[in-house]
């Protein structure tokens, strides 16, 4: 099993699937923002997206730039098979913990 | 939104410092982002203020390229406060202690490995010595901090008269963080050089996983 992915890097991987040939930096960034409903910085994305393809979870390739980005070009990024596969023991962790509760929990009883 | 008014610029002194760090590979990528997030988003958003977002996301990126040379540096000052303040010793003017020495090595090879790394890993000579000194700058601070906290916590008369000993409480304020930026750059810039060869002659060897 791969090493276990933590939250933010489960929401970066999650929106590039969202995404799909729409993943790059900046649309991952705005996607990670609206979803977390927090600010989150671009060098946090941009660290997440470095970390993440050194572990061979992510590809890239450079795409096209755009007049807004003085023409420098886009990274698009893509899960690898390593990728799909540790998303899907992170899933498969978090539903074992989860197993045999009601969601949403309840005020405890010894709390009560 | 016209894209190319001056007013959705931001400042270049800190584009090219973030296109300086960065690798050759996320240079165009990375700093496109941030500018694509700056005119699209924040200038609409904030304004005159949108200059100041784009400086401090800039700094960030400085800020995780030096933090953890900043950590050694500070930790190697602070190892220096403590052991002179917890086993001290005489020193004799015009003689190198044993733990002068080790330091200032350690100090030297650690400046010298930043200088290398970042001008290996960026292909800048002039980005292995600014995040050098950065680096030293904020270890410096770092060691400082350390060093009031310890002294806050034990501050008896034998470990105020081992700081007298060796050299005062005034050599560790002022005195040490200054001299580390001169010894970042005298250790930091032939590291750089060196950093800077190994990126021309085995820049292919440079762990890359990322396809153009």
């Amino acid at each position: 099993m791969a090493d276990a992915l933590g939250a933010f890097e489960q929401a970066v991987l999650i929106t590039i699937i969202r995404l799909g040939d729409e993943a790059y930096g900046r649309g991952i960034l705005k996607d990670v923002q609206a979803r977390l409903d927090r600010d989150v910085a671009p060098g946090a994305v941009h660290a997440t997206l470095d970390r993440l393809e050194k572990k061979r979870l992510l590809s890239s390739k450079l795409g096209s730039g755009t007049p807004v980005r003085a023409g420098r070009p886009r990274r698009y990024y893509r899960l690898t098979a390593a990728g799909v596969h540790a998303l899907n023991d992170a899933r498969e962790a978090v539903e074992n913990i989860w197993r045999g509760l009601k969601w949403p929990l309840v005020k405890a009883r010894s709390m009560a | 939104m016209t894209i190319d008014r001056p007013t959705t610029l931001p400042p270049s002194w800190a584009e090219s410092l973030l296109r300086l760090i960065l690798t050759p590979e996320d240079r165009d990528s990375v700093s496109g982002d941030l500018l694509e997030e700056y005119r699209e988003s924040i200038v609409p958003s904030l304004g005159g203020t949108a200059n100041r977002w784009y400086v401090r996301h800039v700094a960030r990126y400085v800020l995780s390229a030096t933090w953890a040379w900043a950590v050694v540096v500070g930790a190697i000052c602070l190892w220096r406060y403590l052991l002179d303040t917890l086993a001290p010793i005489h020193y004799t003017a015009g003689v190198i202690a044993l733990r002068s020495a080790v330091m200032s090595w350690t100090l030297m090879a650690t400046f010298f490995g930043c200088g290398a790394w970042h001008a290996w890993r960026t292909g800048h000579l002039r980005a292995g010595v600014l995040l050098t000194l950065i680096a030293a700058a904020m270890g410096g601070y770092l060691g400082m901090a350390g060093t009031l906290v310890s002294l806050s916590i034990s501050h008896g008369p034998e470990i105020m008269a081992a700081i007298e000993g060796s050299g005062g409480l005034f050599e560790g304020f002022p005195g040490v963080p200054l001299l580390l930026l001169i010894v970042a750059f005298i250790s930091g810039t032939p590291g750089a050089l060196a950093g800077r060869a190994a990126a021309a002659i085995y820049g292919w060897s440079r762990p890359n996983t990322k396809s153009a």
